[in-house]
């Protein structure tokens, strides 16, 4: 590949990135406004299992993966750095 | 009897506070329509609670990273912890959350691999612990059968470790609950890494709490103490000397070259001394969360993380393929190098990994949650992740919890992840010395992993059993098996006992 195209490539898959992002929120901002389960048919909802945070159980586990994997975080705890870790 | 004028006064406390939140909440209902929301306001956490927490780590594989891609990976590791959340008042809980994390591991150990059967069985880099970084009386004398391998786990002071954590959180709830924000701070130390980081986290929730929007941000300041391996460290210390100089750890031993002829002519010199030990990440994350009907709902989660620093492990060496390769120990199992037969010849190293200062990592997590019925609930997750070092990786879990009553419940766990290496990957003694950066870290090429295991959970709702003034609520077991494609397998179990203060 031509070492000048380079940057410019570069530049085109961020602004890419960047459209695809935005268009990703527009979407989730979009789909709040479609439903609201009011508070006395949250039972399901409401469940321990339902819950969309990672069980405290699963701490040790992402643990290792941080250090024998290189992808780490968005999954609302650890994302890199503190130890010694990928 | 103290203890029971405590619980007296403590049973005493919340018949009174029942009684104003019940006086409050009447007189309340009197001026405020039928169709008022503001109600008795719930505790953010209702009681104190401790979790205590157990998990064993057991690992096998055959790509060592200290010993440059090849060499015994076995590794254990025990994690006691204990998390204890404890509610201030209505809004507010603090939590803290210490534990340790002990490990012996053979990758490590072979730091230095030749201490095992050396005459002195002294460390190469400065494991006699007196800080003074030298080798005080290392020097083996010459032993005839002073050798390595890395196949064989070593006995110096880099063989095991502890490594202690403990961090604080304080968590605020707003009086309508559709605010929250939290700050923590925490620390965490081994032989040669330290930590200290912090944080804060506030949340949104609208739409009649349907919606929820996360913002996260995080500091580390980590720090290495430089553990090098000893053939690179003697160098460093005495330069072309290091065979000859008495202080050495090397003195008076034989190098030889692939042919098995002894040479003086082994000179690691690309290694340079550390600028930087430190290394800094800093990470801002959101997380977006939407209710879609009354068993449905999911959370996007985007992370940015910046590190600097020194991002390599400087106790991984490399091999360079255009570079000749010097040996210590048994010439006649320098053909056999690679091959775990190889018990008495060490390859010494060409350099230490070297890593770009500064790398930003962006993940994006999806997690959908789906209530199927009062057995079945079905969690699913993925994540794509990006960085600037090349890694592209995809990781995808699945868990079907299984209740079978209201007591017992069976989750099964399936997880699926790959990544692409990063591009300063080369497997054993196929760098090149022109090379900028360079590793033969396999945590760091490409590969996919699965992972199978299952949960079992018994819940007492009650908290029927009671140790001293706490009450059983729950009891986890957790079982993980995890093959990886480029031949590391692990498991580890974990267990937990979480109490509630009655």
């Amino acid at each position: 590949m031509m070492l000048w195209a380079e940057p410019i490539l570069l530049k085109i898959l961020k602004l890419k990135m960047i459209k695809q992002l935005f268009l990703l929120l527009t979407l989730l901002f979009l789909v709040q406004g479609c439903v609201a389960v009011k508070e006395y048919n949250k039972i399901y909802i409401n469940d321990t299992d339902m819950q969309l945070a990672s069980p405290g159980m699963e701490r040790f586990e992402t643990n290792f993966q941080i250090y024998r994997e290189t992808a780490a975080g968005a999954n609302g705890g650890k994302t890199g750095g503190g130890c010694g870790c990928n | 009897m103290v203890v029971k004028q405590e619980a007296v006064v403590g049973v005493i406390n919340k018949v009174l506070l029942t009684f104003c939140l019940g006086f409050l909440f009447v007189a309340k209902a009197q001026v405020k329509d039928a169709d008022s929301l503001l109600t008795y306001r719930k505790k953010v956490l209702e009681t104190v609670e401790i979790d205590f927490l157990t998990s064993y780590y057991d690992q096998s594989g055959s790509h060592a990273a200290v010993t440059g891609g090849i060499g015994n990976e076995d590794l254990q590791d025990f994690s006691p912890t204990i998390v204890v959340r404890y509610p201030l008042n209505q809004d507010d809980v603090l939590t803290a959350d210490i534990g340790i994390s002990a490990y012996t591991s053979a990758s490590s150990s072979n730091g230095n691999p030749f201490n095992k059967s050396g005459a002195s069985g002294g460390g190469g880099y400065d494991d006699d612990d007196d800080d003074d970084d030298d080798d005080d009386d290392d020097n083996h004398g010459g032993s005839a059968t002073f050798g390595g391998s890395p196949w064989v786990a070593s006995t110096g002071a880099s063989s095991e470790d502890i490594l202690t954590s403990i961090n604080f959180s304080y968590a605020h709830a707003a009086e309508d609950r559709n605010k929250y924000w939290s700050v923590n701070l925490g620390t965490s130390f081994e032989y040669d890494y330290e930590s200290i980081g912090g944080g804060a986290s506030y949340t949104k929730l609208w739409n009649e709490k349907n919606t929820e929007l996360t913002f996260k941000g995080q500091v580390f300041l980590d720090k290495w103490k430089p553990i090098i391996p000893t053939e690179v460290h003697e160098y460093n210390l005495y330069g072309s000397n290091f065979q000859t100089n008495v202080k050495s750890y090397f003195y008076g031993v034989s190098v030889i070259d692939k042919e098995g002829i002894s040479t003086g002519n082994y000179m690691p010199s690309k290694f340079k001394d550390f600028t930087s030990v430190n290394r800094n990440s800093y990470s801002g994350s959101i997380s977006f969360s939407q209710i879609l009907s009354n068993r449905l709902q999911f959370s996007v989660f985007l992370d940015y993380v910046i590190q600097e620093g020194l991002l390599s492990n400087p106790l991984q060496r490399v091999y360079f393929n255009d570079v000749e390769n010097y040996y210590i120990g048994n010439k006649n199992a320098i053909a056999n190098y690679t091959s775990s037969q190889n018990t008495s010849v060490f390859h010494l190293a060409d350099d230490i990994e070297r890593l770009p200062s500064q790398r930003i990592k962006t993940p994006l997590g999806l997690r959908v949650n789906y209530y199927i019925n009062e057995v079945f609930v079905l969690r699913s997750y993925y994540r794509y992740y990006t960085d600037n070092w090349g890694v592209r990786s995809n990781t995808f879990q699945f868990e079907l919890p299984i209740r079978f009553n209201m007591k017992w419940k069976l989750t099964p766990i399936y997880r699926f992840y790959d990544q692409t290496a990063v591009d300063y990957f080369a497997p054993y003694d196929q760098h090149n010395s022109s090379s900028s950066y360079y590793t033969s870290d396999y945590d760091l090429s490409a590969f996919s992993s699965n992972q199978l295991g299952a949960s079992l959970t018994y819940t007492d709702i009650f908290s029927s059993l009671k140790v001293f003034d706490f009450g059983l609520k729950t009891v986890s077991l957790r079982f993980q098996n995890y093959k990886r494609s480029d031949g590391l397998s692990a498991f580890i179990i974990t267990g937990g006992l979480s109490f509630v203060l009655d």
